[in-house]
């Protein structure tokens, strides 16, 4: 993996990234243009220049700001001031419009783009109903209308991504991302929003504070990812009054697929973090598909020592269509209170689309990620390759919510006062998550360069949003009496579950750096 | 001959004694004058002479700057060792609390005018940013881009 970000002058330098990337936007889909139906009018109407090919695509759009339109292109690219954008479709070689004119063009922009919607809306209730035939024409339909709009920002992108989702749903099977895939564009939108960040720094939060007064803690992580969330508990408990802990960090993940072991490496490079600032630390990677396959003896729970379960974006993944028992989700709860933490910190995204009708899902989804790439582009990451990922990351969850059903959509997001009514069905109680992280998290949202962003406090659970919408929650959670000593069935030894479970230890401190498997 | 020798010496003697004091022969004074720049300010002045630039580069310059602006716990000496096991207070002024600055002070409060500007960020959330910048760099990343949101944007219109 090439290194990330480089200087906006020289966008196309890191051309080792450039395949990967390649690689990803073509396992998209942005790369097709030939595959779909004959009576498909312009392929790859979605982005207007070649879609292979991403830092082409920046530079033109950075630098190239006269450029005249070339082959499949129905779109100009972003001009140098905004009334030479909505002039140039109608009058190119006009240099002076009036003001009717733009005027009028506004209003068709925003017409065209009010038209979009309700064609999306018509054509997800055509497609509930099984009329396949006219959700086609709608497409169609709304292709058309694409052209006229500007897909570049605003109503029409998010119109064209889930026109996008429709045809897809209509023609296609969607494939699932790969492994390697999903961490870049995960690292990428971590990098262009802060609702990860608030994610990893409000959890840490709470599991610093359910940490107090224990020598020795264990993180529980359900999607390790590149680890990012820990340095920054790492380094907090290096400062802790009274010295830090033993610290013990056991990495929930899905096995890489070309043979490296990439929980390993995370963990080394988390040991070694730790060492430097003289904190003992333990990691283990345990890897696993679904969630669901993780089995308590796997994390080698011991007494005594205090354990915080931390799942960031995850527990969604397992719920199933509303009314149908039982779901994942209740079996891994049900093993997440057996082992007693101190704390479980749980984020998800604030938003309803679990409902069992689609279109009540596609109109939830509709407008939650508008919002949500509004304020994208609201933050204006610095890289433009940066912001595109981003994007191509939600994307993936858009296309998941419309096109898949059953045991392929994932992306089951449920609002917080449903996690709240399950976490405490399961036993868990709430944990009222105290100033200091509102504080934090106010902190960091005024370092983002934007102002749209808005932390509120609901019952003792943070959310953040952008222009009062709320769009992801952060809640801590305990068990009751958690200070009884765990139960001894927790470190009882299981027969081997043979669902593609490895495990490995690295454990590093100040006098040694063993490595044991 | 000889009294051309004599006059050259008592210019020299003149000159000694006319030429006052020199701060750079008294560096722990330099060093100390130093402290109360603000970054920017320190950054030129490390750029005046080599031995400036050695006085500049002190940790210990940047750790006194990087005090002034944080709340929380600075100063002792447990959390001397975490920064410096992290990069340094130059690094974490250089990368993180310096853009931060920049960015409270544009989007500043005026309620407080008497802060002249600076504003102060809390040292867990300075550390915790630069723990991740410093993490990235383990992989030996050139140009790690978790800290990049800290810049201010780049006007490419």
């Amino acid at each position: 993996m090439g290194p990330y970000g480089s200087d906006s002058t020289t966008v196309s330098s890191t051309a080792c990234s450039g395949p990967e990337i390649d690689a990803i936007l073509t396992g998209t889909g942005y790369g097709l243009s030939t595959s779909g139906p004959c009576h498909v009018a312009n392929p790859d109407y979605s982005i207007p220049f070649n879609p292979s090919d991403v830092t082409t695509w920046v530079d033109s759009m950075l630098t190239d700001f006269n450029s005249t339109s070339t082959g499949n292109l129905h779109l100009q690219p972003i001009p140098a001031t905004w009334t030479d954008q909505i002039c140039s479709p109608l009058n190119p070689t006009d240099s002076s419009p009036s003001h009717a004119l733009i005027a009028q063009q506004r209003k068709e922009e925003e017409d065209s783009g009010i038209r979009l919607v309700h064609l999306l809306m018509t054509c997800a209730d055509a497609v509930q109903h099984g009329s396949t035939g006219l959700a086609a024409g709608m497409v169609d339909e709304m292709r058309v209308l694409l052209s006229r709009v500007n897909t570049l920002s605003g109503i029409g992108k998010v119109a064209g991504y889930f026109a996008d989702a429709l045809f897809r749903r209509l023609y296609t099977t969607e494939t699932p991302l790969s492994v390697t895939d999903h961490e870049v564009l995960y690292h990428h939108f971590y990098e262009a929003c802060p609702y990860l960040k608030f994610a990893h720094f409000t959890a840490n939060q709470a599991i610093l504070e359910a940490f107090e007064g224990y020598d020795r803690v264990h993180v529980i992580d359900f999607s390790l990812m590149q680890g990012l969330q820990w340095p920054a508990l790492i380094q907090a408990l290096a400062l802790r009054p009274g010295g830090p802990p033993f610290l013990r960090i056991t990495g929930i993940g899905p096995p890489s697929p070309d043979g490296r072991d990439a929980l390993r490496e995370v963990g080394f490079k988390l040991a070694e973090l730790a060492r430097s600032v003289r904190v003992r630390f333990a990691f283990r990677g345990v890897a696993a598909n679904r969630l669901d396959d993780v089995k308590p003896w796997m994390l080698q729970a011991t007494h005594g020592e205090a354990i915080a379960v931390n799942s960031v974006l995850q527990l969604h993944r397992l719920l199933t269509d509303p009314g149908t028992t039982p779901a994942p989700v209740d079996s891994v709860l049900e093993w997440i209170v057996g082992i007693r933490p101190k704390v479980v910190t749980v984020v998800e995204q604030e938003a309803d689309h679990n409902k069992p009708t689609f279109i009540d899902r596609f109109t939830e989804a509709l407008f939650y990620y508008s919002t949500m790439f509004d304020s994208l582009e609201g933050s204006r990451p610095h890289h433009q390759r940066q912001m595109a990922l981003a994007e191509v990351y939600l994307q993936k969850e858009i296309c998941n919510i419309v096109c898949c059903e059953g045991e392929n959509r994932v992306e089951r997001h449920e609002p917080l006062t449903q996690w709240r009514t399950r976490l405490t069905n399961a036993g868990l109680n709430p944990v009222h998550l105290g100033s200091g992280a509102f504080r934090q998290a106010s902190m960091l949202l005024t370092l983002f360069s934007d102002e749209g962003y808005c932390v509120e406090e609901v019952d003792g659970c943070l959310t953040l949003g952008w222009h009062n919408r709320a769009l992801i929650s952060a809640s801590a959670w305990r068990v009751p009496d958690a200070d009884v000593s765990p139960d001894d069935d927790s470190s009882v030894i299981a027969s081997n579950s043979n669902n593609c479970i490895n495990s490995n230890n690295i454990s590093g401190s100040d006098d040694n750096n063993r490595i044991s498997m | 001959m000889g009294a051309e020798q004599e006059q050259e010496q008592h210019e020299q003697d003149d000159d000694t004694m006319n030429r006052g004091y020199n701060l750079n022969d008294n560096v722990d004074i330099l060093a100390e004058i130093l402290t109360r720049l603000d970054g920017r300010s320190l950054g030129v002045a490390a750029c005046v002479c080599r031995l400036w630039s050695t006085v500049c580069n002190r940790d210990s310059v940047w750790e006194t700057l990087c005090d002034r602006h944080v709340v929380g716990g600075a100063g002792d000496s447990g959390t001397r060792s975490v920064v410096a096991a992290l990069g340094g207070y130059r690094r974490l002024y250089r990368l993180c609390l310096g853009p931060a600055l920049d960015r409270l002070t544009c989007s500043g409060d005026p309620a407080d005018p008497d802060k002249q500007g600076w504003a102060h960020l809390s040292l867990s959330l300075s550390l915790s940013l630069f723990s991740i910048d410093c993490y990235e760099r383990l992989e030996g990343k050139q140009r790690p881009a978790s800290l990049l949101f800290l810049c201010k944007p780049v006007n490419v219109a």
